[in-house]
């Protein structure tokens, strides 16, 4: 410990690389969004500084309003069965007498590694009322007796989003809870197994409280990625009243569709500080727990 | 709690092993049958894919490849991709480690506010940067060149995020109190004692960044002008014709780009657990 | 130690690898900045064209075209860049911006062209003297390359035109007849449509609409209504009014099948024959299934009750090209009947030159339809159709009236709650268009 001292300014060079590379690679594009909100810009004129006014209209815009609070509700949707499920099965998969593990973790992450284009095609494919296949299983065991019309509904399209991006994400952090719990000295368990502890007690009391640095990870990552769901959402179309449009959808479109640069920059720097703001909640609710 | 845990294994493991194994494999199949479907796809022609979903084998594969092939490049795009990908990996997972490391281990000053200024990066969405990032690389001059696309790798806030909690939990510090005293320096000390140490985190994250890189349709799209020089998924989009995309030939670009994602994976995959024995011996 | 020794290998992999890259780029950069040899020709004999031309596009069919203009000119190389996907746009766009890599002829899809049609980067093509090569051309083709000034900048060298497609053994079932003149008839306007359209589902027992989509409604309005914005002011044509009730009375009567355009449901009913009449462009084919030569002869075309289409692909030439003569043989090339006639041989697209549409009219043939001649019922239909000049709202504007109006038709709102629920999208995306 005492060394750690006196050498630890040698950690501005480990960390350098990467300053050096946001300087040269990332630090202007982010500026050069941040002066075009501070812009009127169509892409084809020169930009005509108008100052804050993109951010004054947004304070006043209900549809901003509103893609924040789907983005919210599409996120709790998907990341509370996905991060449970992911744990769950990390802990079946770290067993020792679990056969087919290898098996097991590759297939979880298939969804993952499944293109959007193909995503797109099959969940429609399921999902149409009238011809897709959930509707067919559902009126087959009766549990409906007529097909539902499910992206007619907000709540079924919000519920339909969120699913596919649980199904697409849980194996990406199942793999990081196996690495985490990979992390963990067998000596600990086998202490454990020592001490009598049954399989569900080594994992309340041992396997979990160790994981915390992981936890964080994907915790935080969950709040900084999810709050900027785009690919999935965006398949699916923005759904009856908007429901399923999320806050890069909405800034993708007015920036891209409706050529309002500026204005989608000014949307670029409102998700930046919602974003912050879920994250330093995320972070202050995980500390708590130290 | 005593109770209620021991005793289905009590009364018999063989119930509850047959039910996690049940929820195992209904999971898997949840995502093994789309997959499935993907490679069932490829062999249908276009009229079918877009009306159902297909589980049947068909028989267009080789007109759907031969379209494929009759309108891109599609071997030299899985070159250049693997060219890109494995360049962008190896430097992200050695810069990732290196920063992740530097973060988790050195008290230095400031060091809480750099971080947080690491991952303040990845809170702005990337969609409007694109614009400024061609600017920028016209300026640099290097547009239509690989540098974009691979130098990148340095900066993956992402990355460092995930090597400084693998660090923070699999690095014990006597490790490098013992480096210290052996006389090693800082840079060796995390060539040859550190980085074998987080081969789990190493081997995840490269499983992350590997994939994410193979399928970069936009940055490649931006950034290359060759057709030659493009990389798969951008070929494999560019397979359409005015009105409407050729799905089959599309599902057969994305079978073959698929694969060496599998390979990558399962290699990986291995050695997150092979890492952990190495630490186990070193521990 | 085997992980150091693994990584070790990566990293020295990574030098050799990036070093390699930055040798291979260098000699396969700077595209499209060779300036072409435009020595003045001799002033006898026909000039022979040199040089090069890079085209950029979006899909891939683009190629044959230069392909096809290199053989007509053999001193001619002409260089294809495709750039699939909706930021093609943001490329182009940023490209032209900083003037480097910029492709001499590019690709404007009909759904942005309205944006970039007043662009200062886009050559006048007027001033080149396409007007007298667009002559005998569709209007509402010619048009479309239109900007505010009134000067052409793009040209397309197809029209997309779509109608009604029927398989006959239905049509003879459900409406008595498979003659596309009688059927055509029978559906001539949009109050027969809902008349007929009740008949057939009772007849079938319910089993069988006539129309696939009230929304096809809309594909139809679209292009035979008023700009939306007009002076700077949203502009409701008064005819939506009557097509949104139109669409209500064909919801309300099971008109129709309730599928949407190229959903599965929709590709299903196309080929089994659930409702009667498909309506859609002439490209849409691919969805037919026709294994086997199974669909030979099984479908007729029927006019509907007005003309529309769907898609569209338009060039222009970069105003700095230092190949701008040569891009204008290009364009010029693709506008003459010889390439649109030619293409509509290959791809089976539909021509922009009725000069293309006469001449074939009587011998062009697609297969799925057996002896009908469907350019007839086509080039009536494009010819009725009014030739409005893009603008940068347009498309976006349809698309959010498509959206409410879409939504409205489902849950069977009034016109005047869709109106105000419109207006609010349109105030709220588009600041600068007045709305009232």
């Amino acid at each position: 410990m005492n060394s750690k001292i006196n050498k630890s300014h040698y950690g501005y060079f480990f960390i350098a690389p990467f300053f050096i590379g946001f300087a040269v690679f990332g630090l202007i594009p982010i500026l050069y969004t941040f002066y075009l909100s501070l812009t009127k810009w169509d892409g084809f004129s020169d930009p005509i500084f108008i100052g804050w006014d993109n951010y004054a209209r947004i304070v006043q815009d209900t549809f901003f309003y509103q893609a924040i609070l789907n983005t919210l509700i599409i996120w709790i949707i998907s990341i509370v069965p996905q991060l449970i499920l992911a744990l769950v099965l990390a802990l079946i998969l770290n067993e020792k007498f679990v056969r087919g593990k290898h098996f097991f973790r590759a297939v979880y992450y298939f969804p993952h590694i499944i293109t959007p284009i193909t995503l797109g095609v099959m969940f429609s494919l399921m999902f149409d009322w009238q011809t897709g296949s959930v509707n067919k299983l559902l009126l087959e065991f009766g549990w409906v007796s007529e097909p539902v019309n499910w992206f007619n509904s907000p709540w079924w399209s919000r519920a339909i989003v969120g699913l596919v991006i649980c199904w697409q994400y849980f194996g990406f952090n199942l793999i990081v809870f196996i690495a985490g719990l990979q992390s963990i000295p067998s000596e600990v368990y086998e202490a454990a197994e020592v001490d009598g502890a049954s399989k569900l007690q080594t994992a309340w009391w041992i396997t979990l409280p160790m994981l915390r640095p992981v936890f964080l990870f994907t915790f935080i990552t969950s709040v900084i990625g999810g709050l900027q769901l785009f690919d999935a959402p965006l398949m699916l179309g923005n759904g009856p009243d908007n429901a399923t449009r999320t806050m890069v959808m909405y800034l993708y479109e007015t920036a891209f569709k409706n050529f309002d640069y500026s204005y989608g920059s000014a949307i670029a720097y409102a998700i930046f500080i919602v974003v912050m703001f879920f994250t330093l909640i995320t972070a202050r609710a995980s500390r708590l727990k130290d | 709690m005593n109770e209620a845990t021991r005793e289905p294994m009590r009364l018999g493991p063989i119930v509850a092993k047959t039910v996690m194994y049940l929820f195992l494999i209904l999971i898997a199949i949840t995502c093994l049958v789309p997959f499935y479907s993907m490679f069932i796809t490829s062999t249908h022609a276009n009229s079918d894919i877009a009306r159902s979903l297909l589980f049947w084998p068909g028989d267009q594969f080789m007109e759907n490849y031969n379209r494929l092939i009759e309108t891109v490049n599609i071997w030299r795009g899985f070159a250049n991709t693997i060219f890109i990908t494995v360049a962008f990996t190896c430097l992200n997972l050695y810069f990732a480690a290196l920063a992740g490391y530097g973060f988790s281990k050195y008290n230095f000053k400031y060091r809480g506010g750099l971080f947080l200024f690491v991952l303040g990066t990845m809170m702005i969405p990337g969609q409007l940067g694109i614009i400024g990032f061609y600017k920028l690389m016209n300026a640099l001059n290097m547009l239509n060149t690989y540098w974009p696309l691979i130098l990148t790798g340095i900066r993956d806030a992402f990355g460092i995020f995930l090597m400084k909690q693998i660090a923070d939990s699999s690095v014990p510090n006597e490790i490098i109190e013992s480096g210290r005293i052996d006389g090693y320096g800082e840079l060796s000390i995390f060539h040859k004692l550190i980085l074998p140490l987080m081969a789990p985190g190493l081997a995840t994250l490269g499983i992350f960044s590997f994939i994410g890189k193979w399928n970069d349709f936009l940055t490649p799209m931006i950034i290359l002008f060759d057709n030659d020089l493009q990389t798969l998924p951008v070929m494999i989009a560019s397979v359409k014709s005015q009105f409407s995309s050729d799905f089959g030939a599309q599902y057969v670009g994305i079978v073959i780009s698929v694969v060496p994602i599998l390979i990558f994976f399962s290699i990986m995959s291995k050695r997150i657990i092979s890492g952990v024995a190495a630490g186990a011996v070193k521990g | 130690m085997k992980t150091t020794k693994w990584f070790s290998m990566m990293v020295a992999l990574v030098m050799v690898l990036t070093i390699a890259a930055g040798c291979g780029n260098n000699a396969g950069g700077n595209a499209g900045n060779e300036p072409a040899q435009t020595d003045t020709p001799p002033a006898d004999g026909p000039k022979e064209l040199e040089g090069k031309l890079v085209v950029w596009t979006f899909f891939d069919q683009v190629k044959e075209m230069g392909a096809k203009f290199e053989e007509k000119h053999p001193g001619v190389k002409v260089e294809v860049n495709i750039f699939p996907g909706d930021q093609y746009q943001t490329k182009l766009l940023s490209a032209m911006q900083s003037g480097n890599n910029v492709p001499d002829v590019f690709d404007l899809e009909r759904g942005y062209i309205g944006k970039f049609i007043d662009a200062n980067f886009i050559a006048d093509l007027s001033a080149m003297g396409i007007e007298e090569q667009l002559t005998d051309y569709i209007p509402y083709v010619r048009e479309l390359g239109r900007a505010a000034d009134g000067t052409i900048r793009a040209v397309s060298d197809h029209s997309s035109p779509g109608s009604f497609w029927y398989i006959r053994e239905n049509a003879k079932k459900y409406l008595g007849t498979d003659d596309p003149d009688q059927i055509s008839e029978m559906v001539g306007s949009w109050d027969k449509i809902i008349e007929l359209g009740k008949k057939v589902y009772e007849q079938s027992g319910g089993k069988a609409y006539l129309m696939q989509n009230a929304g096809d409604v809309f594909d139809i309005a679209a292009y035979n209504t008023e700009p939306w914005v007009k002076d700077g002011k949203l502009n409701i044509d008064p005819k939506w009014k009557t097509y949104y009730e139109t669409q209500q009375q064909i919801r309300a009567n099971n008109v129709d099948a309730k599928l949407g355009f190229m959903s599965a449901g929709w590709g299903n009913a196309l080929n089994d024959g659930t409702a009667v009449l498909s309506a859609m462009p002439a490209w849409a084919t691919f969805m037919i299934d026709n294994k086997d030569d199974k669909a030979v002869g099984k479908f007729g075309v029927a006019k509907s009750p007005e003309g529309f289409y769907t898609g569209g692909t338009y060039r222009g030439i970069y105003e700095k090209s230092p190949n701008k003569e040569l891009a204008y043989e290009f364009i010029k090339y693709i506008a003459s009947p010889e390439w649109q006639e030619y293409n509509l041989g290959k791809t089976g697209n539909m021509p922009a030159s009725g000069k293309v549409y006469q001449d074939n009219m009587d011998t062009f043939k697609v297969n799925l339809l057996g002896d009908q001649n469907p350019m007839k019922i086509y080039y009536e239909l494009v010819n009725e159709m009014p030739g409005i000049a893009p603008d940068k709202y347009g498309e976006e504007v349809l698309s959010k009236w498509r959206k409410v109006a879409g939504q409205g038709i489902t849950d069977n709102t009034s016109y005047d709650d869709v109106v105000a629920s419109f207006k609010k999208e349109v105030k709220n995306a588009f600041p600068d268009i007045q709305v009232d």
